[in-house]
């Protein structure tokens, strides 16, 4: 693959609860032959509840804006590391692009702000990215600090899969019953892969945040599996499950006397690492709430 | 999305199936339900609905208009879309619920379900600040409940904050917020003028 231009939209994660996503996103790209330049002054995708506290037309707007000032970076496509961004992004931009009447309420929208869209630009998932444009095969000669020995269980979750399944612009991944490129990048970095089941189970989102005691059972499902695996490390793309796991594990030893304290990744600090980068500055290791011994060990 | 809501006189009232159909978005998928229940049976957190979405859309064609826009289901959704992928029928019974959470806060069922402080707070940070503020966001919907509950739910998540603030992914300081908030708001302001018009 040549090198290739994308227009990155961070999401608010990026500057809170997912900054060692954002980190290790920036770490590896250029190097994977995709260089990046920011949405600027970018704004929230409305995330799930958008639409309900918005309205349906106000939330779209939150995408319509994203998508003029992308444009103003050139018509190159956007990418993005977080699900929620993703879903947003994507299914508000197919909808704009399809539906003449709604791009022309969005330009209305916009042009209070002396902004418009009029491109048809294309927004992907970063996974999607590694997995069909740049490729294992890159992945893996990069990966020169192979991690050998380190266990990962592999958790897609929900949204980075499942909402444009099977749709001609979205993600293209195998299956989404039983994707297979968590594994994959896995095996890429040298780590081994664990029988873990529930890859694509839900850790119950924003109601893990508004009412966690209804969703603690959904990620100890997950937490059980992990463990059962022998897994040292879960691997999970999504930043909203990625710390809901994480965060959450104190109150489900406390709910259910267990004792977990598993330590919860993104594949792209697992690729940072591997490809022998910082293992703070590039790999955000230290962001761990639950810190993996074995993997900081492997780290430079 | 300004038309009365019909009220049910009969069992079998298919006047506010027809009024959700044309009023939220994919209404018009939701006459392809064969009340097979897939999506129920794959709901991760069904077991906390009242009424799991195979039985809340019989229910709208039952014209249950005061049962269904009261009912928790909708809000208990976690957006996990799995409902979406395993409907044989194409209905895309994820953003149903959505558009059925939006439509009872819009009509003022809502406010009795938690789970709307929570859009509420969200949407304010999201068009206020243009950026969701991790912090505000979950502080303010824990005191929706009361100062006391507040407080307790607030201890309760101590910990946490504290170990992200410790690992760097939670700041003390302003809210981000991006630069042209003025903007945003002229946009989001005109963009509701043409939902409320059409």
């Amino acid at each position: 693959m040549s090198k290739k231009k994308m227009t990155y939209y961070p999401g608010c994660s990026s500057q809170g609860s997912g900054r060692h996503l954002d980190e290790s996103i920036r770490a590896i790209l250029p190097d994977l032959g995709v260089d990046i330049v920011d949405i600027d002054d970018w704004n929230c995708c409305g995330a799930s509840v958008g639409n309900i506290g918005g309205g349906p037309l106000p939330n779209l707007a939150l995408t319509g804006r994203n998508l003029a000032k992308a444009q103003e970076e050139g018509n190159q496509d956007i990418v993005t590391g977080c699900a929620a961004c993703y879903l947003n992004t994507h299914g508000g931009n197919e909808k704009i692009k399809e539906d003449v009447k709604k791009r022309k309420q969005i330009n209305e929208a916009l042009a209070e702000a002396d902004l418009s869209y009029d491109e048809d630009l294309d927004v992907h998932h970063v996974m999607e990215v590694i997995v069909n444009d740049i490729g294992m095969e890159k992945v893996e000669e990069l990966s020169t600090n192979k991690l050998k020995g380190l266990k990962v269980a592999g958790w897609v979750g929900c949204q980075t899969v499942r909402p444009f399944a099977e749709t001609e612009t979205g993600g293209k991944y195998a299956t989404y019953e039983d994707p297979t490129f968590l594994d994959e990048i896995t095996e890429a970095v040298g780590a081994e892969v664990t029988d873990f089941a529930p890859k694509t189970n839900c850790c119950g989102g924003s109601v893990a945040v508004m009412k966690p005691e209804k969703t603690l059972h959904l990620m100890k499902t997950i937490l059980d599996a992990a463990v059962e695996s022998g897994a040292d490390v879960v691997s999970t793309p999504c930043p909203l499950c990625q710390t809901n796991l994480e965060m959450y594990q104190d109150a489900i030893n406390k709910e259910y006397g267990t004792d977990y304290n598993m330590p919860v990744v993104f594949p792209s600090q697992l690729i940072a690492v591997a490809m022998g980068k910082d293992k703070e500055k590039d790999a955000g290791l230290q962001r761990q709430t639950i810190r993996s011994q074995k993997l900081e060990d492997m780290a430079k | 999305m300004t038309a009365p809501i019909p009220t049910s006189k009969r069992k079998y009232d298919l006047n506010f199936a027809r009024w959700v159909r044309d009023n939220v978005a994919g209404g018009d998928k939701m006459n392809m339900c064969m009340q097979c229940g897939t999506c129920s049976g794959s709901c991760p957190i069904g077991t906390e609905m009242e009424d799991g979405p195979r039985k809340l859309f019989m229910m709208i064609r039952a014209g249950m208009k005061e049962e269904v826009l009261s009912s928790n289901s909708m809000w208990e959704c976690t957006s996990c879309y799995r409902c979406v992928v395993r409907c044989p029928r194409g209905v895309p019974v994820t953003y149903l619920m959505q558009g059925l959470a939006a439509l009872a806060a819009k009509e003022g069922y809502a406010p009795k379900v938690e789970n709307n402080y929570f859009s509420k707070f969200f949407w304010m940070s999201a068009s206020k600040l243009g950026k969701t503020d991790e912090r505000l966001v979950p502080t303010a919907y824990y005191f929706s409940f009361g100062f006391v509950e507040g407080i307790k739910r607030s201890l309760a998540n101590l910990k946490i904050a504290l170990n992200m603030f410790k690992a760097g992914r939670m700041h003390i300081g302003m809210p981000h917020k991006i630069r042209d908030t003025k903007g945003l708001q002229a946009i989001l302001a005109k963009a509701r003028e043409i939902e409320d018009r059409s």
